[in-house]
């Protein structure tokens, strides 16, 4: 069947099996291999996209369901000039990133905390309405696996973004 | 080394971040080569089985280029004992055993064939406690094993010992006995086991795109199990996504896709699933360590005894030698006058294990450090200052005969004890949540280590017209970071911008010979490597240099791309390596060295200095405990750690951060658990991996010691943060609750089990 | 796993894909988060998966008030249940139910219906809307509603009371007493980790209390500690009536035996029968300290 969606930022039509899983699309027909792959089960993290502005573990989302939906991943979050956005930023310069296989989950799920405190929306649970605090995007990351740098780092990364805004 | 260093201890960023944080770098899992078939592996539906096995009618699905089962190849045995078939005839011994494997047109299509090869098992009933493998009528359980032993499922053995033990006994006021179990950890690393096999049959050289840690030694292996030319068999490492010691041991997967690729002609993957990568891949040691240790009546040490039987699994892996590495741990943290060391690897038809960061290490000071606690509750001496009394020293050679040239050893302790006692009153003892609080210390190579012949390190060094510098080590990146410390060595010995600087270490038809990651060593042999190449080839830069300067004096500097002499006279360094490479004598900016450390062989009582320079670290931690739930929270981590020299803070950051979640997974939650051999908990779900939420606050004190045997003065850092995590936790655990903890992982049950026990002990006395 | 898929527009096309399907073999897929885990291990030949997600009815993913009730329907995620004051301020169970529900990711696509209708004996919006004693909107093909309470609502473990042309279409929960003046309102969830679990005993509980502070309602239930989740009916009794801070030690005890009394745990790799029972008796205890 057919599905037409936007992808980071460009209209894209394809030809998908109704079973197919978003990851496996992104990845094996389209070749966007910068989402990962790290347990196909919901359980890591490491397949996070944006799904209109909101993070979401794509391998266990139905392609078919991004239908008419604005879908990011890491490829889409670089500028067109190569230039990277401030989350991406702020990972490399705080030392976050060991063997980067959860890195592009990160830095998506992060930017999806900014996304959402951008629109002034209140942060779930916490009853917080501009900056969280390091409590708050703790929790935010619980589904985001990382076997190198014990959190501290991303921690430390994300908090940089949120300040920077302040 | 006295001048100043501009870019060496600087928060450099890794060398690399940018494309792993932007989706560009292309891991193993995002290879795809033309025609590229996929392989699958059909693995024993039982640990331990006869079976028979017909892939006819798998043959037969459209799609389906190639199925292998232990008939159709011609192989050597692969493992450190050389024990283990790659694919298992008749008889399956454990539950990872391969027993086929498929080459298929689509991952789908293999997964198909993989159901459709019948097998027939005959159960039959495994052995899966090493004390029954022990017993005299226990059958075989790997029929390849050398047989060397009294015993014939004792695959290793080691025994060591220094001091007058029996003397020391008598010399004792107190002495504990204690009987501790760990469990099997394994290494979760993010990116699951992978390899890409490309044979041309036409030249018969096989390309391997593999993760392994050790490409050299893997060659080497591989080209052994498969009976080729080692030199056929080139090896290049995609960007790995995690090691932690998981890819030391070549595993029978590779080779069954090397097998694959060469039977079909065409490039062939394997992926395992995070199940297979649960199932299949190395774990930590698990292992019962008895400990029997004494103190005299100033508080001394005198003695430690240990009886260890490790669960080896149906194979031996490089894991069964990390009683190296623990009979060090035995005989050489803290002082102490008598050791005596027994340890049995014992067949069993369990997975086998392989080797995990710390290598043995956080089994034998969890059992360390914990009676050592006891030991001071029975002669009534405060535990830190029973650390703080027998610590290591500088200048000791300790009964094993390391030599401790540096060492951190009483700073990191006294650090980590001022930081914590603040919190020590702020200790609240409210009905339902415990506080306690926990020391431990830990000593490892930091060094290298040598258990091969060598543990050198090959670098070519070279600059080209432009002023870039290009290295080519034998060391690998798997995540660590070393690339980026080695960018910096010739960024700060060089003059040369990082940018500027480029580090090829992923091939071995290019790079020079190299052990591998391991023991800690990377920064500093392949830094002392790097430095070697750099002052060759500065030798023939200032020649040069000299010529076209009409300088006398050679003692020239290198800053900001240009060579200066020391009468200010000044060269762009590019300029001078064109000169070089265009006028005569003609000759290429380039330089090759070999380091090796000083380190010796050990003999073979174990005794000797086996590394070049060792690290000691010591944490103190303090947790609460909910007496209701039995949930240990971890409170804060105060971590000291002799690094020699901070040669990156951010980068040295990382690691402790790192290792110490891993400390802490091990002490509270991570354990793979088995029932008659078989895993119950294959997947994230009930392999219980900490999440950002748990992560305690982490306080880190580097202790600088300036090794003059390391690059700057750093030693290895890599493992040394997991080795004491678990042994503080459990050391708290035990101080909130008085009760005592002699198994990890300390899951909430075990916890409430310990004060149910408590509380029966009480009514019954 | 390959299946076929529908995705119906609206609930009519949704009732008439059903009726269609009356014969063969389908289910149906909201968020996903437990279907697609079932599926992947294992697809029965010629499944067709009828698709919720791309329904535009609002009634189906929206929080609405009646006179009696706050509605929601089954299609609501999990993480608008976090965040939804309609929700968070006179039912922290369930908001807090919720927000400890698998991770950011999931919460965002996971619905309360789904929740519900796997039916697993630890799932913990079933357990919070179980001690908030709401009743299920069950809807058939003909577009007809019958109500169900939440506890008649599961009959066995995993297994529902609907029907195969049925399907959940919002559970009511009956609003706040007039007379309540505070809550004493929360979940509790226990595994060893802090995030990521499921959990290995569930509490969730919602008191009602008046500006004397006596109690005058009370929903008590359990979940993972019983082939479904549990409403611990003789446990909110013997609270109702008594002052919230009266409790001495004994009564504490009796109140958590009695909240024990519901639990019949199993033994699973996760926790023995002993831990989930000891720690189901200290946290209801702890419920009233
Ligand atoms: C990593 C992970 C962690 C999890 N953690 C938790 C946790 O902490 N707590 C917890 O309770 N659960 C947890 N879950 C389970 C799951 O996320 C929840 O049960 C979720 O609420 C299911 O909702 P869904 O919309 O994804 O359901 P789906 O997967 O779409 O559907 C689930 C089932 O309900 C049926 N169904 C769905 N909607 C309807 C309807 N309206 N009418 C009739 N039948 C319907 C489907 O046919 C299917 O059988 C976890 C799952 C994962 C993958
Ligand atoms: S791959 Fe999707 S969560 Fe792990
Ligand atoms: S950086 Fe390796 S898993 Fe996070």
């Amino acid at each position: 069947m057919e599905i037409t969606f936007t992808l980071n930022g460009k209209k894209t039509t394809c030809q998908i099996k109704a079973s197919a899983t978003l990851l496996e699309l992104l990845r094996e027909a389209l070749n966007l291999t910068g989402t990962k792959p790290g347990c196909h089960e919901g359980e890591c993290g490491a397949c996070t996209v944006l799904i209109n502005g909101k993070s979401v573990n794509s391998c266990l989302y139905l392609a078919l369901n991004a239908n008419g939906k604005e879908i990011t991943t890491i490829e889409g979050l670089t500028k067109p000039n190569g230039g990277l956005d401030e989350v991406q930023e702020s990972m490399i310069k705080n030392g976050a990133v060991q063997c980067g296989f959860c890195t592009s989950g990160m830095v998506l799920n992060i930017k999806a905390l900014q996304l959402e405190t951008m629109q002034n929306k209140k942060v779930p649970g916490s009853g917080i309405k501009n900056s969280p605090n390091r409590n708050e995007i703790k929790k935010w990351l619980e589904g985001n696996l990382c076997r190198c740098t014990g959190y501290v780092k991303i921690i430390d990364a994300a908090e940089e973004v949120f300040n920077k805004g302040k | 080394m006295s001048k100043k260093l501009k870019i060496i201890g600087t928060p450099v960023p890794k060398h690399d971040a940018k494309i792993r944080t932007t989706g560009e770098a292309i891991y193993g899992h995002d290879i795809k080569l033309p025609n590229m078939l996929y392989g699958a592996i059909l693995r024993t539906q039982h640990p331990h089985a006869e079976f028979t096995i017909d892939v006819s009618e798998a043959k037969k699905i459209p799609g389906v280029a190639c199925i292998i089962t232990a008939d159709d190849v011609d192989t050597n045995h692969i493992g450190y004992k050389r024990d283990h078939p790659i694919l298992k005839k008749n008889e399956a011994n454990c539950c990872r055993d391969e027993i086929a494997a498929v080459a298929a047109e689509t991952k789908e299509i293999a997964q198909e064939a993989l159901k459709r090869i019948k097998v027939k098992y005959k159960v039959k009933k495994g052995i899966y406690n090493p004390h029954e493998a022990l017993k005299k009528n226990a059958p075989q359980i790997n029929k390849f094993s050398s047989g060397k032993f009294e015993n014939k499922n004792i695959a290793e053995k080691f025994f060591y010992e220094h001091g007058n033990l029996e003397q020391e006994k008598k010399n004792s006021v107190a002495i504990v006995k204690r009987k501790f179990t760990l469990p099997r950890m394994t290494h979760a690393c993010m990116a699951t086991s992978n390899i890409t096999a490309h044979y041309t049959k036409t030249n018969g050289k096989l390309l391997l795109y593999s993760s392994t840690q050790v490409p050299f030694l893997y060659q080497r292996d591989m080209a052994h199990a498969l009976k080729m030319n080692p030199s056929d068999i080139r090896i290049i490492q995609p960007i790995i996504g995690g090691g932690f010691g998981s890819k030391l041991d070549m595993h029978p997967f590779e080779p069954i896709c090397a097998l694959l690729s060469i039977k079909t002609g065409k490039p062939v993957q394997i992926l395992y699933s995070r199940e297979e990568e649960f199932i299949a891949s190395p774990t930590r040691q698990p292992m019962e360590i008895e400990l029997t240790a004494g103190v005299d009546k100033n508080g001394n040490f005198t003695f430690r005894e240990i009886e260890i039987i490790k669960d080896n699994g149906a194979y031996t892996s490089w894991g069964a030698t990390t009683p190296f590495v623990i009979m060090q741990a035995f005989s050489s943290l803290y002082k102490i006058k008598a050791c005596r060391f027994n340890a049995l690897a014992v067949y069993t038809n369990n997975v086998f294990a392989g080797s995990f960061r710390g290598y043995g290490n956080p089994q034998a000071t969890f059992a360390l450090e914990r009676v050592i606690d006891l030991l001071a509750d029975e002669i009534g001496i405060d535990k830190a200052e029973i650390r703080l009394r027998n610590a290591n020293t500088k200048g000791e050679i300790t009964g094993q005969g390391l030599h401790y040239d540096t060492c951190g050893h009483k700073e990191c302790l006294q650090t980590v004890i001022k930081k914590l006692k603040v919190e020590k009153k702020k200790v609240e003892k409210k009905n339902r949540f415990k506080r306690g609080i926990g020391y431990a210390s830990m000593l490892h190579v930091g060094g290298g280590a040598k258990i091969y012949r060598s543990d050198g390190c090959g670098t070519t060094l070279k600059i080209d017209p432009y002023g870039f510098c290009t290295i080519i080590t034998g060391s690998n990146e798997i995540g660590q970071g070393s690339e980026t410390v080695l960018a910096m060595i010739a960024a700060e010995e060089l003059g040369i911008e990082l940018s500027k600087i480029k580090v090829i270490n992923t091939d071995t038809d290019v790079k020079p010979w190299d052990v591998g990651v391991h023991a800690s060593r990377t920064s500093f042999v392949a830094g002392n490597s790097l430095l070697g190449a750099i002052h060759i080839l500065k030798e023939k830069l200032n020649n040069k240099a000299a010529q076209l300067l009409n300088e006398k004096n050679k003692n020239f500097t290198y800053e900001n791309g240009n060579i200066i002499s020391p009468s200010h006279q000044q060269i762009a360094l590019d300029k001078v390596v064109r000169e070089m490479h265009f006028t005569e004598p003609n000759e290429l900016a380039i330089a090759s060295y070999f380091y090796e450390p000083s380190s010796k062989f050990q003999d073979k009582d174990f005794k000797g200095n086996v590394s070049g320079t060792y690290a000691f670290a010591s944490q103190s931690i303090s947790v609460e405990v909910d007496t209701y739930t039995g949930n240990v929270q971890v409170l804060d981590i105060h971590v000291a750690q002799d690094v020699g020299k901070v040669l990156n803070p951010l980068l040295l950051d990382g690691q402790i951060h790192g290792g110490i979640l891993q400390g802490v997974g091990y002490a509270l939650t991570e354990e793979l658990i088995f029932k008659e051999g078989e895993l119950l908990n294959p997947n994230f779900h009930n392999y219980k991996m900490l999440t950002a939420a748990d992560v305690p606050n982490i306080h880190f004190y580097p202790v600088e010691t300036n090794d003059k045997q390391g690059p700057y003065g750093a030693k290895g850092v890599g493992e040394a943060p997991l080795i004491p995590t678990a042994a503080a936790i459990a050391n708290a655990v035990c101080d909130a609750l008085d009760v005592e903890i002699v198994e990890l992982p300390i899951t909430p049950e075990r916890v409430l089990k310990a004060i149910a026990e408590k509380k029966n002990n009480k009514k019954n006395k | 796993m390959e299946f076929e898929i529908e995705s119906p527009k609206n609930i009519t096309e949704l009732c008439k894909t059903i009726k269609s399907y009356r014969s063969k073999s389908f289910r149906l897929g909201a968020g996903y988060t437990d279907l697609l885990m079932e599926l992947k291990k294992h697809t029965p030949r010629n499944l067709t998966v009828i698709n919720l997600a791309q329904l535009k009815d609002i009634s189906f993913s929206s929080i609405r008030s009646t006179t009696k009730n706050i509605q929601i329907g089954a299609m609501v995620t999990a993480s608008k249940l976090v965040t939804d004051t309609s929700v968070e301020q006179p039912f922290p169970v369930l908001q807090q139910a919720a927000h400890n529900l698998a991770s950011t990711q999931i919460r965002q696509v996971a619905t309360l219906g789904g929740n519900l209708c796997t039916a697993s004996p630890s799932g913990d919006l079933i357990c919070a809307a179980m001690a908030l004693q709401a009743s299920c909107e069950i809807m058939n093909d003909d577009k007809k509603i019958r109500t169900l309470s939440i506890q008649d609502f599961f009959i066995g473990v995993r297994k529902t009371a609907l029907k195969k042309n049925e399907f959940l279409f919002a559970i009511n929960i009956p609003k706040n007493k007039k007379e309540t003046a505070t809550l004493h309102s929360g979940f509790i969830k226990i595994g060893t980790r802090k995030s990521m679990e499921c959990s290995v005993v569930s509490l969730a509980f919602h008191l009602q209390i008046d500006k004397t502070g006596k109690i005058i309602d009370a929903g008590i239930a359990i979940g993972a500690s019983a082939p479904t989740v549990k409403f611990a009916q003789s446990a909110c009794q013997f609270l109702i009536g008594k002052k919230i801070n009266s409790f001495s030690e004994k009564e504490k005890e009796e109140f958590a035996n009695k909240v024990l009394s519901y639990a019949s745990p199993i033994s699973d790799i996760r926790a023995t029968a002993w831990y989930r029972k000891e720690v189901l008796f200290n946290i209801s205890k702890g419920v009233l300290e």
